[in-house]
Order: structure tokens, then C-alpha cells, then sequence
């Protein structure tokens, strides 16, 4: 058996709207980014994955198995969705356990597993908690840890950094990064630093369709030579923003350091940057639009 | 996996407020219908009454039906109950001169004042006064001739096939009473008619409160967010659906095993003072038997709704079934006439020999309503295994996944 997803000439309907058009990817062991705007087709795309849609044209193999086979398919995925919780009067052990028969783990299993994963998690001293009372990050940290509970081979997470602070967040991404050593893990988010700090390989959806598919490196790549920052009156920022593409800026008095690209050298106090995946993004989105970027 | 879910739904039942309010509820039903309630002491003779029974002598049908249509003839109003519901009917001019033609031709008397004067000399005597029937008319004729009257009353009166054969009520002779004891000591062995009375306000609102937990249950995954974290499990849907309804069955049938234990051991001291023998194992037998069938019904329609549609529709159409078994059921209080009614009525300790007759139709009901319930847990767990597909949606699939798309 193949630790990959194979997606091959996917077609997704509502309706008559068409959410994922003739996408392919093949995902590999590792963390995976699936970057996009909302309504990009991203969740569409997790949810055929984990079998909670049945698609509509195409192929999706899970590890080897066909989607279409949902069972088999259940065993070796885990989900962490969006808007993830749990019944609000159960304890955290509580939820796992409940989980984990689910999951059809033997009591043993569950008495084993449930501790490690708590203490992975960093929730063994809030077992006791009712899952009403965690915050936004426990709640989050036991999604992760209810998603991986069977030992799944593939681990599909959507938006899972939404609302938590800074410092969660990254705890959380690190815990992303040792789950995925040695299994899939497919991360959907629209934040852009999710992606740059935990995802080699990424695809880029928009309007259901795969954009770019590659590594982080490569899609920068792509950019290298167009990102320049400038310090600029502050009377001249409409000027520049209706000129080029401003990708952040930062008022300092009455100047404004502003960072924008350009498919050429833009103006003599402008400098060169090294492009970063934000840039690289913005960059691959106006370029999928049609439009120019200066 | 179904074992371990199945006491994993349990706990979670014991923490399910809507649980402890039928509960509570039911406690109340006991405490307030049963809770007084005296076993029955063997008739003595030279008691001053031994209640009264309904006679089947065609003759007394006649005489209580016909002064009965000739108090609501005079009175210009008629009381039925269609479909279970009470109707006070007014009649037209032509419809009234139809029932007076009716009662000379059954009672003799030939107009409205007639009827008048016979109902306040009824009124104004010590001793009831009979009303006899036109001479020379027979059962068959006063029946056809009944049947009339109900049906321009719009049905459901008390000239109905049904309802007039309840018309004639004497009292109990000393040797009735004797023989209706017998049948509770010897044949019902003292439980067996308690248990059955029991079942009787137990069963109106197992008719309906099970519903509620059921609908709680499924609306429980959406409120919790939890219906993709179960979907996407190794668990099939029959075992998730089963296990949940294994432990609705049972949480909802422990409490009213425990309230019949209250009312058999009142059975068993009062036994065991007059040195009679009971069925210890009857309200065991009655429960499941009789009510279980209601429970698994009203559960397993509950849950199918929910899970059909994601809101709490069964509570309106269970609603709306109760209500009409109750009214329906209104005629046949005093058992034997079962039916296929959701709520069998058995408003007695006594009437073993209408139990005894009526049996076979009892079982059949609730061999029915108790297959029936297992095969809608069946279509429960399809229409559960086609959500966890995404093919079934109550928003439809493009607002259903729209919500969720990013």
C-alpha cells in the first residue's frame, strides 16, 4: 500500500455549480499546504478526500483505496474540521474515549493511547475538564489529538489556526510538523504563514482549480526579482497603490515603508527584496486573474 | 463496539436534562394516578353498591339509548366525538324532523314537547324511570334506525354501532362481584390487573415522551458540532445508530420498570396479608409486553425524523399521533377493544375476561408497532450512512456544503 493520495480529473458539483474543477494532485508523506481564498474549494476538497461528499467525476485513491469505498477509507483517515468541537458535557478523557470507540479501539488500546496523546497534546493535566470550559487553543489541541487517536496514515486538517493567539498558534504548527513525520497530513488554510512555516509541498486553489502545485521553494521562485520595498510620502501611496500591487506597509511618521511588486524595477529609491510566499501568493493570484502586477 | 457504545450512550442519556424531565414526569403520572390507589378488597355480601358494569341485553340497550336521544332531542343539541374530538352538533330543521320521525318510530313519541315533558318527569322522580321502546320494534330495526341517527350526527355519537352497546350500565350483583374478584385472585393472580391498569396511564405518555429524548439525541451532534468528527469513524452507521437506540430503549424503560416495583409491592403486602398467591414476574411481563412496543415506536420514529430532516419535526407528528390514539382510544377505556391503537386503553384492574378476549388483538398490535420499530431503526441507519456520505442533506447539498465551503 502507497502512502499517497492520488487525485486525479476531479470534478465537484452543487448544483449546477461547479466547487472543483478537473483537479489533480498526488500528496506524499509530509505535511501538504492547500492555500486559497475562501470559497476556493479547499474544504470541497478535504471533504472528498475524508468521504463526507461523494464526488461527483474523477478518482480519489486514500493510500491506495478508492473513496468510493468509505469504510476502508474511514480507517486510515483522521479529520479535524473547521468548525471543530465536541459535546460540550464531556470531559477531555472522556471525548477521547468516546472517540477512540468510535474509532473501534479495544478498551486496552484507548487506555494506552488516550494519556500518550493527551500528554503529546499538552492537555494530561485538563483531562478532567469539561471540553466547554478549554479555550480556543485546547479545543484545537484535542481536535488534533481526537483526529490521530486511531493512528490514522492520513491526517486532514481545515483551518485549523483560525482565532488562536500567536503563541498557540505556533505551538500548534509544530505539532502539525511531528504528526506529519511519518504520515500525510494535508493542512487547508487561507493564512499564507501557516503554509510557509510548516509546508513544502503546497497547491494553490481558486475557484476549484489548482493553480499552482509545487514546493514553497519554487513558488517563491516564481516571484524572485518582482518584490521591492520603498519608503514613500504618505501623499504618494495612492499613487502607488493604484500603480502597483502593495503587499504590506508600514506608516513611520509621515513616510510610509511600503512593500509592492513589480514585473519590472519600478522607480530609482525602490529597493530589490527577497520574495517571502505572501508575496509569492499575491503574486500567482493577480497573474490567475489576469492582471498585471504594475 | 456496540457494547461500549452502547453504556457510553447511556452515560450520556443520565446527563440529558430532557431524560430527567420525563422522569420526573413519569413519577408524577405515577404519583398522581396510581399513587393512591387501593387494592381491591374481596366483595362482602349486603354491601350497600358493587359498582356498576354494562349490560349486552339488546332490551336495556334500547331503553338507555332511546332516553338518551330523546334528552338531546328536547335539548336541540347533540354530543359526539368525531375522529376522538368533542363536537356539541346542531341539527337543521330537516335533520331535527328526520330524529323526531326516528324516536316516534323507536320510543313513540311524536314531538318535542312530548320528549319535554317525559325528560323533567325523568328529572323530577325519586327512582329512575325507563323509557320503553315503541312496541313491536326490534333490535334490528332500532339498530338501522340508530345508525341513521349517528350518521346524520356526523358520526361519533353515542348512537353509533360502538358507543350504544356502552349505553346500558346496571348495577353489579353481589355474584358479579364475586366472580370479577375471583377472576383478579385466581386468574389475573392479583398483579396481573394492576399491572395491566398500570400500563393503562403509563402507556398515554410512553405514547409521546420518548419522542422528545429522541429528537434531543439526534439534534445533540449538530448543536455539538460533532456530526463530520462521528461520520468520518471506522463505526458503522448500524452500530451507531443502534447503540443509541439500545440506550434510549433502556434508560427509558428502567424508570418504569422502578415505578411498577411500587405498585407490586403494594400487591404483595396486601397479598401476603390475605394470603394470596401473586405473580411476582407481572409487571415485568406487562411492561415489555405492553409498553416496551410503545417505547421502541415513538423512539424509533423520533429518531428517523431527526435524522431525516435535523430538526425537531417529530415532535409535531408524534404530537399529532398521540392525540388522536388518546381520542380515539376514549371508547374503549374500560379494555378489551384494542385495536391497532398506539395507546391500547385498559382503565381497570378488573375486565380480565375483556384482556383475556381481547388478547390476540393486543399481541398483534404490539408485534406490530414493535417490528415496525425495528424496521424504521433500519431505514434510521441508511438514511445515517447516506449523510455520512454527503448524499443527504435537509439544506439540500448546495446550501449544505456551501456553509461549510472554502
Amino acid at each position: 500500500m502507497s502512502a499517497t493520495i492520488e487525485v486525479k480529473n476531479l470534478n465537484q458539483y452543487y448544483g449546477k455549480k461547479q466547487a472543483l474543477n478537473d483537479v489533480n494532485l498526488t500528496i506524499r508523506t509530509g505535511m501538504f499546504g492547500l492555500l486559497g481564498r475562501n470559497g476556493a474549494g479547499k474544504t470541497t476538497l478535504m471533504k472528498v478526500i475524508a468521504t463526507l461528499l461523494p464526488r461527483s467525476e474523477g478518482e480519489v485513491t486514500v493510500c491506495g483505496k478508492s473513496t468510493l469505498k468509505a469504510p476502508e477509507v474511514r480507517r486510515i483517515v483522521g479529520y479535524l474540521p473547521q468548525d471543530f468541537s465536541m459535546y460540550p458535557n464531556m470531559s477531555v478523557y472522556e471525548a477521547m474515549d468516546y472517540m477512540g470507540v468510535l474509532s473501534g479501539l479495544s478498551r486496552e488500546q484507548r487506555r494506552q493511547r488516550i494519556p500518550e496523546l493527551l500528554l503529546r497534546v499538552n492537555l494530561q493535566d485538563d483531562r478532567r475538564k469539561k471540553v466547554r470550559a478549554l479555550s480556543g487553543g485546547m479545543k484545537r489541541r484535542l481536535g488534533i489529538a481526537q483526529a490521530i487517536l486511531h493512528d490514522p496514515e492520513v491526517l486532514i486538517v481545515d483551518e485549523p489556526t483560525a482565532g488562536l493567539d500567536p503563541e498557540e498558534r505556533v505551538r500548534f504548527r509544530n505539532l502539525l510538523c511531528e504528526i506529519a513525520e511519518d504520515r500525510i497530513v494535508i493542512l487547508s488554510t487561507h493564512i499564507v504563514g501557516d503554509i510557509e512555516a510548516t509546508c513544502e509541498e503546497i497547491a494553490v486553489l481558486d475557484g476549484g482549480k489548482v493553480i499552482y502545485r509545487g514546493t514553497v521553494a519554487d513558488l517563491i521562485a516564481m516571484t524572485e526579482g518582482r518584490v521591492y520595498s520603498a519608503e514613500i510620502d504618505k501623499r504618494e501611496l495612492d499613487d502607488l497603490k493604484s500603480a502597483y500591487v502593495v503587499t504590506s506597509m508600514l506608516t513611520l511618521g509621515n513616510h510610509v515603508m511600503v512593500r509592492f511588486l513589480a514585473e519590472e524595477f519600478p522607480f530609482s529609491s525602490a529597493k530589490a527584496c527577497e520574495a517571502g510566499v505572501e508575496d509569492a501568493y499575491i503574486y500567482l493570484m493577480q497573474k490567475e486573474r489576469g492582471e498585471s502586477v504594475c | 463496539m456496540l457494547g461500549q457504545l452502547f453504556i457510553k450512550e447511556c452515560r450520556q442519556t443520565t446527563r440529558s436534562l430532557i431524560f430527567w424531565l420525563i422522569v420526573l414526569i413519569l413519577v408524577w403520572i405515577y404519583a398522581s394516578q396510581l399513587g393512591e390507589t387501593e387494592i381491591k378488597n374481596e366483595p362482602m355480601p349486603g354491601q350497600e353498591s358493587y359498582g356498576l358494569q354494562i349490560s349486552q341485553d339488546p332490551e336495556l340497550i334500547m331503553r338507555s339509548t332511546l332516553k338518551l336521544l330523546t334528552e338531546e332531542y328536547f335539548q336541540g343539541n347533540y354530543t359526539t366525538y368525531p375522529v376522538g374530538f368533542y363536537k356539541n352538533v346542531t341539527l337543521n330543521e330537516e335533520e331535527n324532523r328526520r330524529i323526531g320521525e326516528i324516536l316516534e318510530a323507536t320510543a313513540g313519541i311524536g314531538s318535542r314537547e312530548e320528549a319535554g315533558r317525559m325528560v323533567e318527569a325523568w328529572y323530577g322522580a325519586d327512582s329512575e324511570i325507563c323509557l320503553e321502546p315503541a312496541e313491536g320494534l326490534t333490535y334490528d330495526q332500532f339498530n338501522r334506525l340508530m345508525d341513521e341517527v349517528d350518521g346524520i350526527l356526523g358520526g361519533g355519537s353515542s348512537y353509533s354501532e360502538q358507543k350504544r352497546r356502552r349505553n346500558a350500565k346496571v348495577p353489579m350483583t353481589y355474584e358479579d362481584a364475586v366472580e370479577e374478584y375471583r377472576e383478579l385472585i385466581e386468574e389475573d393472580r392479583l398483579t396481573g390487573g394492576y399491572a395491566r391498569m398500570f400500563c393503562d396511564y403509563m402507556g398515554i405518555f410512553l405514547g409521546v415522551l420518548p419522542v422528545f429524548l429522541a429528537v434531543a439525541r439526534g439534534l445533540r451532534d449538530r448543536r455539538a458540532r460533532m456530526q463530520e468528527l462521528i461520520y468520518t469513524r471506522k463505526c458503522s452507521s448500524l452500530t451507531v445508530i443502534t447503540s443509541r437506540y439500545l440506550s434510549m430503549i433502556v434508560m427509558l424503560t428502567v424508570p418504569v420498570l422502578a415505578l411498577s416495583m411500587v405498585l407490586l409491592q403494594k400487591c404483595i403486602i396486601y397479598a401476603g396479608a390475605a394470603g394470596i398467591g401473586v405473580d411476582m414476574l407481572a409487571f415485568v411481563k406487562y411492561t415489555c409486553g405492553w409498553l416496551l412496543p410503545s417505547i421502541m415506536i415513538v423512539t424509533a420514529l423520533g429518531m428517523l425524523l431527526t435524522e431525516l430532516t435535523n430538526t425537531a419535526v417529530a415532535v409535531l407528528v408524534q404530537g399529532a399521533w398521540w392525540f388522536i390514539a388518546m381520542f380515539t382510544g376514549i371508547h374503549s377505556l374500560g379494555g378489551g377493544q384494542y385495536g391497532w391503537s398506539l395507546v391500547p386503553r385498559h382503565n381497570t384492574e378488573m375486565n380480565w375476561q375483556g384482556f383475556h378476549d381481547g388478547f390476540g388483538q393486543l399481541a398483534a398490535n404490539r408485534a406490530f408497532y414493535a417490528a415496525a420499530a425495528l424496521v424504521i431503526v433500519a431505514l434510521t441507519a441508511f438514511v445515517y450512512s447516506q449523510k455520512r456520505k454527503g448524499k443527504l442533506g435537509v439544506y439540500g447539498k448546495i446550501l449544505a456544503n456551501r456553509k461549510n465551503e472554502s
